[in-house]
Formats: structure tokens, C-alpha cells, sequence
């Protein structure tokens, strides 16, 4: 398998032999079918087949597969795609990686949509008197051209992009080292900043690598590894593996709102926003009064657990009392546990302290070296992804704000859409003289630019990509075209990238031609690192043919590290009576719920993804607010209800659904919809519960803090039919469709083995 | 044709099923097991499913109205009985994927007028669009509700340009009146099946699979030829004892007659008493007859907690 026979930037220049070809066939089949009732060229043009030689790449009616890095989000999979006649017709896993290992999410599939849509931006285009007008790409240029050349002191010149790995990421930080601009912000909307920054300060690393395989028992507390994490594919297969081992891996998990993963636990736990902390340090204590324990912490973290007991918890928490000494024993029986923490945890104002209090739980059950690691070091640490954050982007806001931002280039982002209206995002975007965005289709945040660039797919691009976490080795994914370019007129973000640091740095630029040379050229050099022996064009050939370059690599153990005990302290009960004296106008807990297939909202323009049921409720094409049925019942509300969802901020409509997986003191609303622009099927969908978030973030880190808004609920006069998958009832009424069995009547290990990849 | 000639045919074609050893020397048989323990209901397999066989996206409008053509779906279930019983779903949630079961005794194909729906040599429920008249019996008469009226004419408004591109050619893209089921993903049988034909073999175990199975994240979805006994779907079905031409399963009987014992020696807990471990396998509606290819292995959960 070869690289599909093009140029970098895949344009074709002139008339070649193929074309020439087409042309005098279409000529002289039409003249034949003149008498078949065809009477003009245009008429036959679909009978018109071609009987030359295709290019080397076409088999007429064969699908050849061709490996490459699936984009939809960060996990860097490796997929195949499935090419007839030089047109991509489907992705599928690539078996050679160690992160997909052959398998696909739904997402990632639907990446064949973005690049097929009919939305998609064909031309640049320049705003002039509020309206967008066709341009070149050479004036786009030469306006970027002039704005990275501008020096003003104190002026920001300022490149903001989501997260990004690879070659692409080296390109971007260039950006501000060599001029072009003066700095280069990283956002996503849906961080684990918070995490990250626990990581540190208590294992001395931002990522740990928790093996859920290898675990007898996952306790997770709101972590969705299998629906929207940030690996769901390696972590589906983990889990697999976890469940058909030996022992069938038990999971727990607890969390306010039920999540994809939650679906799967053998037992859920459903306990009150916020106060997983609590419960972490309730275990803490628990377990400490075990001997086995008893000297695992120092002696003021183990003071700081003491007026934890199982009666205060539960108060706290909502949390059974009987269950917290349950589950602490289970996380002993079942040794090596593993206790994982998501994204609920972390979106309060003690989001840090939560997540550390989580974490404690691991170091005092040792599970550092059993199932939790560190990564192996990168052989080249400049690839590895730069996750981003919120608050890189607040700070950016306020400069924009106070009129210091000169130009703005963004790349993979939408922060119109996905900031709360607080920040006044767009108004503050309006102060910045110069905005150019680079995408595939107009989205919220393209509207309100200046300048608008068209992007070649992910699925017409080169690029390299690493994972955050790898528990399987070291893994480059490679990035191809599948197939030639779909628009003329579309570039890729990494030619545009060199060419401002061509003229910022030509010194250091001004061998590459173009993002292929660079790119190629960069992957050439890596060749040390994993096939020494081989001429550069066959490694090169190798790693686009494999999609993955991939060395051995061991995971290290994670370093003891002496910690601050404020980290773990969890706000005082007179604390969480400040927040219930807010709790007469907003009673209620607002959960922006993150979808699998919906994200921060990019994969909304995905018809597929659209029409995918959500897999708890089963609403498709909409936004809904999740109930429980006894808070339904309270306020008189039914299913199909449209409320009024109204925190300090501001309010949005949505539709009622009662779902008995949430805890009764909660609204949650999916993020993902309520786009403005973003194509015809993303534009006018439901609503974006992002927009009315309150401005709290977290003391530690000044992340925002997701989970931590107030709203008030009313029902209003309306009522409307739910556009979803399941029928009249969505219990079983005693027929067997589902049927469930408890562990200990099946013994597992009788059965066929099970192949599982 | 002559009256005779199509009478003869119309008998062939409705020939009782399933007949004992069917598929004994027959070379495929295809079949599935899916095993809900480890199915996590993430819809890899149903988005796979639209990919791979042109399946039309029907907006939120038809999708309303009943008229989405998803040929797999996950069914989402909160409680076993007539009512939900817990306050909060400790156990989580149920999935269940759900396609066409191809039915060995299909209640579909009976009704068809045309003899559009009908057994093909290697076990599978076929749908033939260009005799199917759309009468809508089959999908009545469908105890699964699997079945997918094409409603509209989906290749004018499903596809906008330059979506198109992505249809599969191996794949027939429906038109307006004509009902359409999941086939077992039937475009890669023939293909292996032609391309083991050139090769003078048959279809080995894992040279062919559908695309949910092919896709699915945790490898839920076996699919295979049971007509060959090393094949790991016919020892998984082997193993969870589940009999092709069976109405009710043997270790089913067996079973209730156990947990009848049970309780008749007044132990009270019933089934639970038995204390034998059990097999997981069974298969939906099988009480109607339809004889379904399709094995689920139950859901597991510990109680421990």
C-alpha cells in the first residue's frame, strides 16, 4: 500500500493524460448514444465510462483500505479507509493500532460526513461591511502575512486552537518563538485541567495511566471512559478484558447524573453534586481502620480523614450509610483496585480538592505500580498533545476585552459557541481588529471573523497525532489523505502555519516546500527512534501504510510525593450551607451532561451522529432536560413538559424527560446542540445549556466550573412529543429481552473463550 | 411459466421451518451471539450499520412519525417488570441490540404475496426490493419490529450533494415503496463467498463479519457460519446449549423443572435455590417459534455490592 498518488496540498496542476483521456471519452461516447435518446453530452454524462488505465491507486470494484488517524477527538486512533474509485466510502479500525486495535466508535465513523457535507467552506472569504465575500487565497494571505509582521508593542498577536499533537503542534508553538505571533493559547471547552493539575501536584505528573484491566474492582466516580472520555475505544477494550478475566472485574461507579459508563456498572451509586469528596475521604477513613491500611498515610492526612464517618457522609452525600464500610471492604477483597474520576468531580469551585480526595484513595489503597502508571516517556516530547483549558482563554477574553488584542487566528475551536454568555466571548471578539478562522464548514465563531479559510478534511490532510495516554506501547498515528481533495480551493491548516513562519523565520523554514515535505521530513527524522535500518523513503512508505509507527514501551511507576493536606480538605458543612442559603431562588443542580457522539458540539453537523439515539434516553435531533420521576412528580411535570431552565445568568427551553438516573436535586441538559450557524443539520437543534453557566470556577486552577450552576425550574403551558427511539414503555413487562444474571450463578471461564481485540 | 411450474415453485419457497439437521451438510448457516454482558451500548454498531449499507438519515420530522430506517437499534430497558420498582437504577441500564433475527420460521416471509421476503440456502431472511410491492404485511407480522418501510424515495433528499459520494456501490440504495431489513451485512457474504469459491474452499471462521461486529469497541457481536462446527459462533452455541431447530431449550426444561423441585420441597426461593450455575445463552421471543439466529448471552451483574 502506497501514498495515494498526489500532491501534498492536492492539487493537480493542468490538463494530465486521465483527464485528456475523460474528455475525448465523453465526446465519443455521446455521439454514439445520440441515438439511445440521449441528445446532448450533459444528458449521457452519467452513462459515460472510462476504458483507460485508472490511476494506480483505483481498482474498478475493489475497495482498497488505507490506514490513517482518526480526528474526530483527541485518542488518536488508527483507522482503515475503505476507497473505491478514488472516493473514501468508510472507516473502519486498523487493526495495527494499539489504541483502536481494529475497533471504531460511532464518531469516528461519522468523520466520512464532515468530509462529504454540504456545508462545507469551498472558498476564503472576507468580510467587507458585515458580509462575507469570496477571495483569493493569496489576498487571505498576504492580510495574515501583514498581521504576523506586525510589531506594536503591547500589541497581541494571538493564535488559539484546540487541542492539538504531532507535527502540527511543534508548527504552532513555532508560532510564538519565531515572531509570527506573541502567544498561542490551547482551549477545550470540556478540559481535565483540573485533573491534570491534582496529577501534579500529587504523583508529579499531569497524566496517570489507570489499567482498568488489570483491576478486580473500578471505582469511578463520574469518569465515562466508555462513552465520552478521552479514549472510549482503548478503554471499551480494556474493559472487555476486564470483564472476561479470570475474575470478572466488578465496577462501581457513582456520580450525580448517569453517564454511558454508569449504565454498565453492577452497582451505581447516585450521590449529590459536588460532594464526591466527601465520599472519597468516608472510604479513606474506612479503610484506615483497617491494619492493612493503618500506615498508609501520614499522620496529619489520617487526622484530616477523622470527622469523616459514615453518618456524616451520608448526610452529606446522600450516600447509604451502609454502603460506604460495603464498598470500602470491596475495594480490599478485590485487590488490585482502581479508583478513576471524571468530569463531574472536577467542575466545582473545590473541583481540586475533590479530585485530590479521589486520588488519595488510590494512594492509600497502593495502587500506584498495580493499576496506576505513569506513561513512558515520549522519545519526542515535543509531539505530545497540548490538552488545553479554560483558563488560558478567560485571560485571552479579558484582553480582547481591554482592546490589546491586534489579531486573532483560531484553528479547531468554537468559543462562541461554547463559552457562557458571561464571558461576552463574541462581543469581546468584536474589539479585536483582525480575526481570521480556519475551518470546514461557518460556524459560530467563523461568523464573527474577518477572514474565513477553507480547510481540507481530515480525511484530505496529512498529519501526525499522539494520544495523551498510552498503556500499549508508544504509538505515532499517522495521518493521510483517503482520497483527493473534494473543494479546489481547500488548504491545510499546516500549509498556511509554514507559510507565516517562512516569512517570520525563513532560515529555518525555507527547505520545506510544504506541511508534506515537513511533516514527511519530521517522521523521517523519528526513524531512529523506530526502524533504524531502513532507507528513509521506505520508513516513510512503512508508516503510511502501517497509519502507526509504534515502539515497546513500559509504563513507569508513579513517584511517591509528599502533599499539602489543605489539597484533600473538602468545603465545611458551614460552607455548603452558604450555598443552600442560594437554594430558595435556584433549587436545583444544573448538569450540562457531555454526550459521547455530541462532545462540545463539533460532531453536531453529523447527520448520523444527529439521528443516533442518545443511549439513556433515546431522544434523537434535540435538546431535553433529564428529571427524576419524584422531582417530576413534585412539581407536576410530564414528560414532554417544556421547561424553563433559568440560572442567574440566563435561560434556556427544554423539553422534560424523567429518567430515574439522576439524583432528584438535578437538572441535566446534554451539551452539543443550539448551534446558530454550523451547516443544516446542526443549525436550529435543540439548545446550548453552556450559555447560561454561572462564573464559578475552580480556586485552584480557575478552571470553570461545569457542574457547580444554580438553576430554577418552571413548567410552562406547552407540551410536545419527544422525538426518540423507544417505544410506549422502556421497562420490560416480564418479557425476556434483557435478561440478567448475578456473577456467582455463571461461571465465566466455562464458556467458549472469547476472542476480544 | 406455466401454472404448474409456478405452483411447484411457490411450494419449494414456502417449505416448513426449520426441518431437522437443516444445514447438516449444507456449507453456511449464518448466525450470531451477542453477548449483553459486554455490550455497553455505545452505538459503534449502529453507526457502522448506516455506513456500511446506505441506510438513510430521516431528519427529526420522519423520525417522529415512526419512519426512521435504522436496520440495528439499541433498546434501552429500566426495569423487568410491569413497573419500575427502584428509586434509582442500581444495576444501571439494560441494552439490547436488535436486528433482524433471520428467522429460521420467519412470520414475515408467510405473508408475503410476492414471495419478496423469503430463506435463502445459507440461512438468512432475504429482502428482495424489486419484487417487494409494499404491502407492509411482513413488517406487521414481524414480532421484533425490524422491518423499514421506505416511505419517501430517501436517494432525492437523504443524500444532498456531495453526501452521495459516500454510498456504497456493492450496496442497492432503496426507493420509495419498498420495505428494507438488516441483511447480515449479505454484500460481504457473497464476496467471500465468491472469492472462497474461486479459491475451490469454503469461508473460513473470521474471514467474513458483519460491520456491527467488525466495529464494536468491547466485541460483543460474533458473528459466523454455525453449518461449521469449529467456528466460534457454533461453539458458543454449542457451549450455551442453545439448539438451532428448538422452540424451548432443553436446559430451559430442565431448569424449570429444577426450580419446580425447589419449590415443591418448600426451599421458597425458587430458581435461585437451585444453586446450579447457569448457561447465559437464550434467544428473544423464542416462546413465538420463529426459530431466530441470533444468541444473546445475558447481562451480568454482581450483587455484592
Amino acid at each position: 500500500m502506497t501514498r495515494i498518488g498526489m500532491t501534498a496540498n492536492g492539487a493537480r496542476s493542468g490538463v494530465n493524460r486521465r483527464d485528456f483521456l475523460n474528455l475525448v471519452g465523453l465526446g465519443g461516447t455521446a455521439s454514439v448514444l445520440g441515438g439511445c435518446g440521449n441528445t446532448s453530452i450533459e444528458s449521457g454524462v452519467e452513462l459515460v465510462q472510462s476504458y483507460v488505465q485508472p490511476e494506480s491507486f483505483v481498482v474498478p470494484g475493489v475497495g482498497v483500505y488505507y490506514a490513517s488517524t482518526c480526528t474526530q477527538c483527541g485518542s488518536a486512533c488508527g483507522i482503515m479507509g475503505k476507497v473505491r474509485e478514488g472516493r473514501i466510502l468508510k472507516l473502519e479500525g486498523n487493526p495495527q493500532s494499539a489504541i483502536s486495535g481494529g475497533k471504531i466508535c460511532g464518531l469516528g465513523q461519522a468523520g466520512i460526513q464532515g468530509h462529504y457535507s454540504p456545508d462545507r467552506l469551498k472558498t476564503p472569504m472576507l468580510k467587507e461591511n458585515g458580509v462575507f465575500k469570496i477571495t483569493t487565497w493569496e489576498k487571505a494571505m498576504s492580510l495574515l502575512s501583514a498581521t504576523a509582521s506586525f510589531a506594536d508593542h503591547g500589541a497581541r498577536r494571538v493564535v488559539l486552537t484546540g487541542p492539538t499533537s504531532g507535527h502540527l503542534q511543534i508548527l504552532l508553538k513555532a508560532m510564538p518563538q519565531s515572531g509570527a505571533a506573541t502567544d498561542y493559547v490551547v482551549y477545550d471547552a470540556l478540559s481535565t485541567a483540573v485533573e491534570a493539575s491534582v496529577n501534579l501536584k500529587m504523583f508529579g505528573v499531569d497524566q496517570t495511566v489507570g489499567l482498568i484491566d488489570k483491576a478486580g474492582l473500578v471505582l469511578s466516580f463520574g469518569n465515562d471512559f466508555l462513552g465520552a472520555g478521552d479514549s472510549p475505544v482503548a478503554a471499551a477494550r480494556q474493559y472487555a478484558r476486564f470483564r472476561k478475566g479470570a475474575r470478572r472485574g466488578i465496577l462501581v461507579q457513582v456520580e450525580p447524573k448517569m453517564t454511558l459508563t454508569g449504565a454498565n456498572a453492577d452497582r451505581w451509586v447516585v450521590i449529590a453534586p459536588g460532594t464526591e469528596g466527601v465520599l472519597a475521604l468516608g472510604l479513606v477513613r474506612e479503610l484506615l481502620q483497617r491494619k492493612e491500611f493503618a500506615n498508609n498515610l501520614s499522620p496529619s492526612l489520617s487526622a484530616a480523614v477523622e470527622p469523616y464517618s459514615h453518618a456524616e457522609v451520608s448526610h452529606i452525600t446522600g450516600v447509604r450509610g451502609d454502603l460506604i464500610p460495603r464498598i470500602a471492604a470491596m475495594l480490599w477483597e478485590h485487590s488490585p483496585s482502581l479508583v478513576l474520576a471524571g468530569r463531574y468531580p472536577q467542575g466545582h469551585a473545590h473541583g481540586s480538592h475533590n479530585m485530590a480526595a479521589i486520588a488519595l484513595l488510590n494512594v492509600v489503597l497502593q495502587n500506584q505500580g498495580k493499576t496506576l502508571w505513569r506513561a513512558a516517556e515520549l522519545p519526542f516530547p515535543q509531539m505530545a498533545p497540548a490538552l488545553g483549558n479554560f483558563k488560558g482563554l478567560a485571560e485571552l477574553n479579558t484582553q480582547m476585552g481591554a482592546g490589546e488584542v491586534r489579531s486573532l487566528l483560531i484553528y479547531g475551536t468554537n468559543p462562541v459557541y461554547s463559552t457562557p454568555d458571561f464571558m461576552r466571548f463574541a462581543d469581546n471578539l468584536q474589539k479585536v481588529p483582525f480575526k481570521a478562522a480556519w475551518v470546514t464548514e461557518l460556524d459560530e465563531t467563523a461568523m464573527h471573523c474577518d477572514l474565513v479559510l477553507p480547510l481540507m478534511s481530515p480525511l484530505e490532510d496529512f498529519g501526525t497525532h499522539v494520544a495523551a495516554r498510552q498503556s500499549d506501547g508508544m504509538e505515532i498515528s499517522i495521518q493521510q489523505p483517503l482520497m483527493e481533495k473534494l473543494h479546489a480551493e481547500t488548504r491545510s491548516f499546516g500549509d498556511s502555519l509554514l507559510e507565516l513562519l517562512k516569512q517570520a523565520k525563513p532560515e529555518s523554514y525555507k527547505s520545506f516546500p510544504d506541511y508534506y515535505a515537513y511533516l514527511k521530513s519530521g517522521v523521517v527524522n523519528a526513524k531512529p527512534a523506530f526502524d533504524p535500518k531502513v532507507e528513509d523513503e521506505e520508513f516513510w512508505e512503512n508508516a503510511l501504510s502501517a497509519g502507526v509507527l509504534r515502539r515497546p514501551a513500559t509504563l513507569l511507576p508513579l513517584p511517591a510525593i509528599e502533599f499539602n493536606v489543605d489539597l484533600v480538605r473538602q468545603p465545611s458543612l458551614s460552607a455548603a450551607e452558604g450555598v443552600a442559603s442560594g437554594e430558595a431562588a435556584y433549587p436545583f443542580s444544573l448538569i450540562p451532561a457531555v454526550r459521547p457522539s455530541m462532545r462540545d458540539g463539533r460532531p453536531a453537523n453529523l447527520s448520523w451522529l444527529q439521528e443516533s439515539p442518545d443511549p439513556l434516553t433515546t431522544v434523537v435531533w434535540d435538546s431535553w432536560a433529564e428529571l427524576h420521576p419524584s422531582t417530576a412528580k413534585q412539581l407536576q411535570i410530564n414528560e414532554g413538559d417544556v421547561l424553563v431552565i433559568k440560572s442567574a445568568q440566563g435561560s434556556i427551553r427544554a423539553k422534560a424527560y424523567l429518567i430515574p438516573g439522576i439524583h432528584p436535586g438535578s437538572v441535566a441538559v446534554p451539551i452539543g446542540q443550539g448551534h446558530e450557524s454550523y451547516g443544516r443539520y446542526a443549525t436550529n437543534v435543540g439548545v446550548n445549556p453552556l450559555k447560561i453557566l454561572d462564573p464559578i470556577f475552580d480556586q485552584e486552577t480557575g478552571e470553570l466550573a461545569l457542574y457547580a450552576t444554580r438553576v430554577a425550574i418552571s413548567k410552562t403551558d406547552q407540551n410536545e412529543r419527544f422525538t426518540k427511539d423507544e417505544g410506549a414503555t422502556n421497562l420490560q413487562q416480564g418479557r425476556k429481552l434483557v435478561a440478567t444474571l448475578a456473577a456467582d450463578q455463571v461461571d465465566l471461564a466455562k464458556e467458549t473463550p472469547f476472542v476480544i481485540r | 411459466m406455466s401454472l404448474d411450474n409456478l405452483i411447484s415453485n411457490w411450494s419449494k419457497l414456502r417449505v416448513r421451518r426449520p426441518q431437522l439437521d437443516q444445514y447438516k451438510d449444507a456449507p453456511y448457516k449464518w448466525a450470531m451471539v451477542i453477548d449483553l454482558d459486554s455490550c455497553t451500548g455505545c452505538n459503534a454498531c449502529t453507526t457502522a450499520c448506516y455506513a456500511e449499507n446506505n441506510l438513510p438519515v430521516v431528519g427529526k420530522k420522519r423520525f417522529l412519525e415512526g419512519q426512521v430506517m435504522h436496520w440495528l437499534r439499541i433498546e434501552c430497558y429500566w426495569g423487568e417488570g410491569e413497573e419500575s420498582t427502584q428509586e434509582f437504577p442500581e444495576q444501571g441500564a439494560a441494552f439490547l441490540p436488535m436486528m433482524c433475527q433471520q428467522c429460521e420460521s420467519a412470520p414475515c416471509e408467510i405473508v408475503c404475496p410476492v414471495g419478496a421476503t423469503h430463506h435463502t440456502p445459507d440461512g438468512l431472511n432475504s429482502q428482495v426490493y424489486n419484487r417487494c410491492i409494499g404491502s407492509r404485511y411482513c413488517s406487521a407480522n414481524c414480532p421484533y419490529k425490524v422491518r423499514y418501510f421506505n416511505w419517501y424515495n430517501y436517494p432525492e433528499s437523504a443524500w444532498p450533494s456531495p453526501l452521495e459520494l459516500q454510498l456504497s456501490p456493492d450496496v442497492t440504495v432503496r426507493s420509495k415503496g419498498v420495505m428494507e431489513k438488516c441483511t447480515f451485512c449479505v454484500q460481504r457474504l457473497t464476496e467471500a463467498k465468491s472469492k472462497a469459491r474461486t479459491e475451490k474452499r469454503n469461508v473460513q471462521d473470521g474471514e467474513v463479519v458483519t460491520a456491527c461486529a467488525q466495529a464494536c469497541p468491547t466485541s460483543a457481536i460474533h458473528f459466523g457460519n454455525i453449518a461449521d462446527s469449529s467456528s466460534t459462533v457454533a461453539k458458543m452455541w454449542k457451549a450455551q446449549q442453545v439448539e438451532l431447530s428448538a422452540d424451548k431449550q432443553k436446559k430451559d426444561m430442565k431448569h424449570e423443572k429444577m426450580s419446580a423441585a425447589g419449590e415443591a420441597a418448600g426451599t421458597g426461593a425458587g430458581a435461585a435455590s437451585v444453586g446450579a450455575e447457569k448457561l447465559r445463552g437464550y434467544r428473544v421471543f423464542e416462546e413465538l417459534r420463529t426459530y431466530p439466529s441470533v444468541v444473546y448471552l445475558e447481562r451480568i451483574r454482581s450483587t455484592e455490592v
